[in-house]
């Protein structure tokens, strides 16, 4: 699924669409989040274009993917029209199309070249909510350890291989605040074609390496922005 | 109200299949309901999303502002675990509300291998697993589906069954529970069920008591109170074209098993293949009328988004007026990326020139279903097609640029002998030939698909004892041998899950205590393959002492009284001996759609009739 940028006829037109992903739709995969707006654009009767080929598939692109679990206040999608409609028409028609756990934030029509999301994208942005039962001096002193710590390795497994990541080559900012037994987590994340890590795993890191004594299985954590050198992907267009 | 704990979805496969949702979902506020009813499968979300029947009824149900109705689909075995481990009850997926708080739980049983299935998710309910035991709150059980023409195995968990088409008998069901519940209750759950019972289609298993001669052959079911119908007829919606369709479906998240709209052409099927019990179960044939189902066509695609339809019926391409129906459909949707296919196909070269309209290109190739090898058991089991009617049908295939076929058939059908079983293998190498015939070169291949027959109650076939397992394996590898061309591949089912169906298929009430112990052995999932416990069944059968060929393999009597014969489908009985009897014999008997009424007894029973409109110079 990705945009091309070339052949693109006359009257097409591309938008790019700031969208939110409900907790009740944080198990939904990637992959079936994106085949959701692919017959949400179906029933909103949009004229979508569609690639050339023996098996045409809907032109349209998504940034990165969020993990499964996790809700999010800011998702991004590219997709294209076969006609230049009003981006307010396009926010009307496909909003009525969404299920109450998806939002459109706000649409824009894209003008002259883009990278993919993918490429364009360069940080995101979590808030992260736990229950907390220590101390706010705890917390400072186990993410000033992390903040000092000349690396901080994570062990990832999955079904195809196993790799250590530097948790400190992708943690930009972590800033945080107690609410009574909650804490705040705010988390500013590298994340673009040299990869990245997932919040869950920066909590991991966290808690067993650095003594923040949380539970993660049970954060709450939400996407609050992807953005390219400082502004929202949304900005660029 | 049930909370998962915040990680248990993480542990799981597919969560999604648990977190509802879903485009089309149906969430209604309880406190303004007077009937709450869960509508269930025995099987995964996957599956269950699947079935037309629930979401037909799910529809129905929803419509009415009195009634919610809600999904609830068998956990996967990772799910259950989980479950089980934090006391997390079965739960709707709509109001994440516990079923055991529901009126009615309705369950489909589409076969019996997914019976165990419902104990299991009754137990994760936490509503007792014998309906004499539940609670006088406890949700009423209630079954439905192609099972209930012998339901007598299940008559233990079960507090009542609907025989037939639930369009409108669920609607009726629904408000005499509610106006019983706005009454007070009276006579408590018996006195409900009492009413139930009096309604046309449901049987109350409970109001009937089944006798057994001095040698375990089962005599007569006596109904016990003036309530029991000595014989309860199945439903039907007479007029079909006027029957509510599901025209706002669910839309999952995830991949389903059909992940498109189904659009009914029609119900029932005449065609009279004496092994089928749809083609009994379903008649009279009834179909809607094209506009309808443009009409309809319109409206689902429209509430969906979806790009796909399929043209469902038992055999679809019987539909009188398909070719302008497809025309049109193409035309309606010609400025949209609707694809449409067949599920089905009959064995002529017009069900392949539709297909090729149609283009069903990208499908693994064409599937027909000749079911047996030779001339002479196709005519046994009424199977109205020639080989010759097969080699046109694959050459127009061939033709057209198909190169693959999927061919279907049964083995261990009556009368079978080693002959017919190697005829399956010669019949896939015609196949091969007629694609060199046509291109001057080989380059087809054909997959040879064989399952394993049992004799089902209400058809021709109900008498017969079925093959022993060894001797299935004995013709299976019979028929491996015989394939030596590497074109052709050859899958056959697995003959200890079909004996075993078997033995379920035609049981009788003493098989209850058989299913509690093999569930209680650790039994579910029976119909997957890598699930299935052969240990936990035949630990079972010893334990209650059953002896499985009394059900499978025994042939029965001509006088024999079967157990299922008080939940009919209309047919007369000296009808499917006629049958019977004109299959051993190898001789024909014609579809009564489009032609005289071959006398099954059914119209007359249920005072219906064959509704189809070619029949009726209606197709214009
Ligand atoms: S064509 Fe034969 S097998 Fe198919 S539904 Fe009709 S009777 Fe059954
Ligand atoms: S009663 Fe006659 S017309 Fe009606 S389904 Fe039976 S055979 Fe066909």
């Amino acid at each position: 699924m990705t945009v091309s940028d070339v052949n693109m006829s006359a009257e097409h037109q591309k938008y790019r669409a700031e969208v939110t992903k409900g907790a009740g739709l944080r198990f939904i995969s990637h992959l079936d989040y994106a085949a959701l707006f692919q017959r949400a654009i179906c029933r909103a009767k949009l004229p979508a274009a569609y690639s050339e080929g023996f098996n045409p598939h809907m032109k349209m692109s998504f940034a990165s993917a969020l993990p499964l679990g996790v809700r999010s206040e800011s998702e991004y999608m590219d997709f294209e029209l076969k006609e230049p409609l009003q981006g307010i028409e396009v926010y009307k028609k496909l909003g009525t199309q969404l299920p109450p756990e998806v939002k459109i934030k706000r649409i824009a029509m894209i003008h002259g070249k883009h990278k993919a999301l993918m490429a364009e994208m360069d940080m995101a942005e979590y808030e992260v909510i736990l229950p907390y039962s220590g101390t706010a001096d705890d917390v400072h002193d186990a993410i000033t350890r992390f903040k000092h710590a000349g690396e901080a390795l994570f062990h990832r497994v999955t079904p195809k291989k196993t790799r250590d990541i530097d948790a400190k080559k992708y943690v930009r900012s972590i800033e945080y605040h107690i609410e009574g037994d909650r804490l705040l987590l705010n988390l500013a994340i590298a994340s673009g074609s040299t990869g990245s890590i997932k919040p869950g795993e920066v909590l991991n890191v966290l808690n067993e390496q650095f003594s923040l004594y949380i539970e993660p299985y049970q954060a709450d954590i939400c996407r609050t922005a992807i953005k390219s050198g400082g502004r929202p992907l949304i900005e660029l267009v | 109200m049930v909370k998962l704990p915040p990680d248990m979805l993480l542990r799981v496969t597919k969560p999604a299949r648990y977190t509802g949702n879903e485009w089309n979902e149906i969430k209604k506020e309880h406190s303004g309901v007077k009937c709450l009813f869960a509508l269930a499968m025995p099987d995964i979300y996957e599956v269950g999303m699947s079935n037309l029947g629930l979401k037909i009824l799910y529809e129905i149900l929803n419509r009415d502002s009195d009634i919610a109705a809600e999904r609830v689909y068998a956990p996967w075995i990772d799910m259950e675990r989980e479950m089980r481990d934090h006391n997390i009850p079965l739960y709707a997926l709509e109001s994440f509300e516990e079923i055991s708080k529901f009126d009615f739980i309705g369950f489909t049983l589409q076969h019996e291998m997914s019976y165990t299935n419902v104990l299991n998710m009754l137990d994760l309910a936490n509503i007792p697993v014998m309906s004499a035991e539940r609670a006088e709150d406890a949700p009423f059980v209630v079954g439905g589906g192609p099972c209930v023409y012998n339901v007598e195995p299940l008559t233990d968990f079960f507090d009542l069954f609907l025989v037939g088409e639930g369009e409108e008998a669920i609607l009726e069901l629904s408000h005499a529970y509610i106006a019983w519940k706005e009454e007070g209750r009276p006579g408590g759950r018996r006195g409900f069920l009492l009413r139930a019972a009096c309604i046309d289609g449901f049987y109350v298993p409970s109001l009937y008591e089944p006798h057994y001669d001095e040698n375990g052959i089962f005599t007569h079911i006596e109904p016990l109170v003036e309530e029991a119908k000595p014989i309860v007829y199945k439903r039907i919606v007479k007029e079909f074209d006027k029957a509510a369709a599901a025209d706002h479906p669910v839309v999952p998240y995830i991949n389903i098993v059909h992940n498109r709209i189904m659009l009914e052409l029609f119900r029932g099927c005449s065609r009279g293949c004496r092994f089928c019990q749809a083609g009994i179960c379903y008649r009279p044939v009834r179909e809607r009328k094209a506009d309808t189902l443009r009409d309809e066509a319109r409206h689902m695609i429209d509430s969906t988004g979806y790009d796909e339809m399929s043209l469902t019926s038992l055999s679809s391409a019987d539909y009188s007026c398909l070719g302008n129906l497809v025309d049109d459909l193409m035309y309606d949707f010609r400025h949209e990326k609707v694809s449409f296919s067949l599920p089905s196909l009959r064995i002529d070269s017009f069900s392949v020139e539709l297909a090729h309209k149609m283009q069903q290109i990208r499908k693994s190739g064409l599937t027909f279903a000749p079911e047996a090898g030779t001339q002479r058991l196709r005519d046994v089991i009424n199977k109205g097609v020639t080989e010759e009617d097969l080699m046109t049908s694959v050459k127009a295939a061939f033709r057209q640029g198909w190169k693959q076929v999927k061919l279907y058939f049964m083995m261990g059908l009556p009368t079978e002998t080693d002959e017919d079983v190697i005829g399956i293998a010669k019949l896939a190498e015609k196949v091969l030939d007629a694609y060199q015939e046509i291109h001057g070169k080989r380059g087809a291949k054909v997959t040879v698909s064989v399952s394993c027959f049992v004799p089902k109650p209400y058809t021709p076939f109900q008498w017969f004892g079925q093959v022993s397992m060894e001797e299935f394996e004995r013709r299976q590898r019979l028929l491996k041998e015989h394939i030596t061309d590497r074109s052709i591949r050859f899958n056959y089912h697995d003959a200890k899950t079909s004996t075993l169906e078997g033995v379920l298929a035609r049981g009788d009430r003493r098989l209850n205590k058989l299913i509690y112990a093999a569930w209680k052995n650790g039994a579910k999932f029976d119909s997957w393959t890598d699930e299935f416990n052969e240990d936990a069944w035949r630990d079972a059968f010893a334990k209650t002492g059953i002896d499985p060929h009394d059900y499978n393999q025994r042939e029965r009597g001509d006088d024999e009284a079967f157990p299922w014969e008080h939940t009919s489908p209309g047919v007369y009985r000296s009808f499917l001996e006629k049958e019977r009897n004109k299959a051993r014999e190898a001789r024909l008997t014609h579809d009564c759609r489009r032609s005289t009424c071959t006398g099954c007894g059914i119209c007359p029973t249920l005072e219906a009739h064959v509704i189809d409109w070619k029949v009726k110079n209606d197709c214009e």
